[in-house]
């Protein structure tokens, strides 16, 4: 075995100081608070400067381990390699299990600090000490596991001299995304740990009302926007480097980090009818305990192996710790909501189905129930295992199919919901203000049908969009117009740009999932072939070889005006080769090149044969997504200069009558 | 929209959603009815391949995967398409034989597999029933509280007052 590294010792240390005072932290402020010791539960915020100090340590030791090629450690000699390029050789962190768990460890401690420096004149407020101690217990778990059963940071076997590792995945060094995909997505599921850990700290104090759900809005409002933007990034990448011109396929991955985001969707949407109405206190609750939970059973459900995944880079024996403490979160936070039921009554009732928050329950009953499909899906084959001891899969066709519905119902409550008032909407009020979406709608429809379009639920589709996009337009410019700049920022008018951006993405998926074609074209040098109105040549196989990878490009000049290299790159440590498409990005349609089969064509040779997919609007996803991250940040700017006293975070309609 | 004309106001009345109705309907019909000639058969491999797993790799189907024994599926797909006599159901059908079941991505009807969809509709239905209820709950117990009096307008009457000269 090699003498233990200056790296691995330090790293080790540092998660060894997170693992301690995430502990301390959590037992002394707990008991501090309980025993009324005050100068004790000032000090609660000192151990989140620790916590944060030792996950740094412990970051920066794997990445100088990483940099310096340290094989001592057993995980460098996994994803390690003198031939990786840099950039590349900072995202082998997260390119298997244990380096995985260390970036969470980090993006955690970081989130730890952050709730400690935001509060740090509140730490006295019992509130914001359970807060902490939430934290800290959650901090202790991950830095449990990634000192225990995931090291990063354990010795690997004796190797020979002149060892040089494989370096990461291949599908993990050849595509810049890597290195921001995991690290956003990662903020995003982390993130909710803070409003859930301010929930569970309400629970406890029994501060159930509404004070709360203020302090963590922001800090749910961009978890959200990261987990989008991580799970876009995701898509993206699949898309430029998996060479099947698809962005989502429903695998068990992608699904965990969509469960959550369907979840977190529902609350973003139903902590507004607290905060108007101060209703659904124990609904946000679950939800927000919903969405935490499923970010670690999602982990569990990714990383144990239990259901097979193409996504499946890192396996590990991380499982019991993943689902016991699964099992602890439900168990202590149910419990915690059983044991506040009778504060957690909701003071106030909803007058009507057709008005906002009516339309926000709906809109949480189609979240819940997609969310419910999704771990259905994701689980099935797992259940009929066990139950019936056979093998099965349900795949992307089985999701597609069932949340094409909620689709269209969901585009449809993005029309009818931001025109709607709070408690009850009258006939002539909607027929007044959904006119003009509604025409907006007939629009769209219209378009789409002169341009080509057809099948029903596409067309369905393009119309609720247009729909949807004419109501969330006439917000903002009724919004601009009141109030000038400020009718764009806060989070009902910023909202409306986030629906925006979802509609341009479900545009994006009805069209690319709908009239996507694609062909198998054999090309000889020199000679043009016609298809799907484009023309191909085939000009040349292009051979670029270095000590790392060897990369066979076909040269393709499409449409007589610019040469398109699709690729086949051997990686060769690995002895692994992976298709790299090339694709001509346009506003209208994407036209997605990438060579069939799996090995390289022969340098010289004089035919080529490319699988080439015409996708519409594929552009639109990113432009979506852009858009959902430009309106995510105005959400977070505050739209009025003060509250006003009439912004009841309660419904006070016992009081009143009492005094009446 | 206060500001309105009052041929404005008319449109928006009935006879706009009339017309909004029978475009929409129309372009609906239009466009969903229409023959667009007959699918490709390249893309009718394409959506057969997408409902069939890749029998040796985890997860992906036909159509993503680029192994040999995928790429063996795709070519019995390609001919089964090009003989032109069997549809796309009895196409995957035979592939199913052949390979087994568990090379279905779209999960049988019947037997165990049969939850797979019925559960998905029976959290639908659960949903609505449950809105449905709560919203009679609320209902009787708004009952309950009764409609607002003369004394409740006057106390929001004087915190609006109270409101604007606080905001002056």
């Amino acid at each position: 075995m090699p003498a233990l590294s200056v790296n691995a010792a330090l790293g080790n240390a540092g998660l060894l100081v997170m693992l301690i005072a995430a502990t301390v932290g959590a037992m002394s402020t707990a008991l501090a608070i309980v025993g009324g010791n005050r100068r004790a539960v000032r000090q609660a915020p000192t151990f989140a400067w620790l916590i944060a100090g030792g996950a740094v340590v412990a970051v920066v030791m794997m990445q100088r381990a990483l940099f310096a090629r340290d094989y001592s450690i057993d995980f460098v000699q996994q994803v390690g390699s003198s031939t990786t390029p840099w950039l590349y050789n900072i995202a082998a962190m997260w390119s298997a299990l244990e380096g995985s768990i260390l970036l969470w460890v980090v993006v955690l401690a970081g989130f730890t600090a952050a709730v400690a420096r935001r509060f740090r004149d509140r730490s006295d407020d019992d509130l914001v000490g359970w807060a902490l101690v939430v934290m800290y217990v959650v901090c202790a778990f991950f830095a449990l596991v990634s000192f225990g059963p995931a090291s990063p940071f354990a010795p690997g076997p004796a190797i020979p001299v002149g060892f040089d590792g494989p370096g990461p995945n291949p599908l993990l060094q050849n595509h810049i995304l890597v290195l921001f995909h995991p690290p956003i997505l990662y903020l995003g599921y982390v993130g909710f740990t803070v409003p859930f850990a301010f929930a569970m700290a309400a629970l406890i104090t029994g501060r159930v009302g509404e004070g709360w759900l203020l302090e963590t809005r922001r800090w749910a409002l961009f978890s959200w926007g990261f987990l989008t933007i991580g799970i876009l990034l995701g898509g993206w990448w699949s898309y430029e480097v998996l060479g099947w011109s698809g962005v989502w396929a429903w695998d068990p991955v992608e699904n965990a980090s969509f469960l959550p985001w369907l979840t977190g969707t529902a609350y973003i949407h139903s902590v507004l009818v607290q905060q108007r109405r101060g209703m659904l206190r124990v609904w946000n609750l679950s939800l927000l305990v919903a969405t935490f939970s499923l970010t670690i059973l999602g982990t569990f459900i990714t990383r144990s192996g239990i259901v097979n995944s193409v996504h499946a880079f890192a396996a590990g024996e991380v499982d019991g710790y993943l689902l016991g403490f699964f099992a602890v979160v439900v168990v202590v936070a149910l419990g915690l909501i059983g044991w506040r039921g009778d504060r957690l009554r909701a003071p106030g009732q909803m007058d009507s189905p057709v008005s906002r928050e009516g339309a926000f329950l709906a809109n949480n009953v189609i979240f819940s129930v997609f969310a419910f499909i999704v771990l259905l899906g994701t689980v099935f084959p797992l259940l009929v295992e066990v139950f019936q001891d056979r093998q099965t899969v349900v795949g992307a066709p089985y999701f597609d199919r069932l949340s094409m519905p909620i689709g269209l119902v969901l585009l449809f409550l993005m029309a009818v919901a931001p025109v709607l008032p709070w408690r009850k909407a009258s006939t002539e009020l909607l027929r007044d203000r959904l006119f003009w979406p509604a025409w907006c709608g007939a629009g769209a429809l219209a378009i789409t049908v002169v341009f080509g379009a057809d099948g029903w639920a596409p067309l369905v589709a393009f119309g609720l969009g247009g729909f949807a996009g004419g109501a969330a337009g006439r917000q903002i410019v009724l919004a601009t117009r009141r109030q000038g700049w400020r009718g764009l920022v806060g989070r009902a008018n910023g909202g409306m740009f986030v629906h925006l951006g979802v509609i341009l993405i479900a545009m994006a998926i009805a069209a690319s999932n709908s009239y996507t074609h694609s062909a198998t074209l054999v090309l000889a040098q020199g000679e043009e072939v016609a298809w799907a109105g484009h023309t191909f040549e085939f000009v040349e196989i292009v051979d670029e070889l270095d000590d790392r990878v060897d990369v066979a490009r076909a040269n393709i000049l499409v449409d007589r005006s610019k040469v398109y290299g699709p690729a086949v790159t051997t990686y060769i440590r690995q002895g692994m080769t992976v298709p790299t498409p090339s694709v001509r990005t346009g506003f209208v349609k994407d036209v997605y090149l990438t060579i069939d089969g799996n090995s390289p064509p022969a340098a010289g040779a004089d035919t080529v044969t490319l699988r080439v997919f015409v996708k519409p609007l594929i552009l639109w996803l990113w432009i979506g997504g852009a858009i959902m991250a430009i309106g995510t940040v105005l959400s977070a700017v505050p739209s009025k200069r003060h509250r006003r006293a009439t912004d009841a975070t309660s419904a006070p309609l016992r009081e009143a009558v009492d005094v009446g | 929209m206060t500001s309105a004309s009052p041929m404005h106001h008319r449109l928006k009345r009935w006879p706009g959603w009339i017309a909004l109705i029978f475009v929409a309907v129309g372009f609906l019909a239009v466009g969903s009815t229409r023959d667009t000639g007959p699918l490709d058969p390249g893309d009718r491999v394409d959506a057969i391949s997408r409902r069939i797993a890749c029998p040796v790799c985890d997860g992906e189907s036909v159509y993503e995967s680029r192994n040999p024994a995928s790429e063996a599926i795709r070519s019995a797909v390609r001919e089964a398409v090009a003989s032109g006599t069997v549809d796309d159901d009895g196409i995957i059908a035979d592939i199913a034989d052949a390979y087994g079941a568990q090379v279905l991505l779209v999960p049988r009807a019947t037997g165990f597999d049969a939850l797979v969809w019925a559960l998905p509709v029976t959290a639908g239905v659960i949903g609505v029933v449950a809105l449905w209820f709560a919203f009679r709950r609320w209902r009787e117990e708004s009952a309950l509280v009764g409609p607002a009096e003369e004394d409740d307008y006057r106390i929001v009457a004087a915190a609006r007052e109270q409101l604007a000269s606080d905001d002056d």
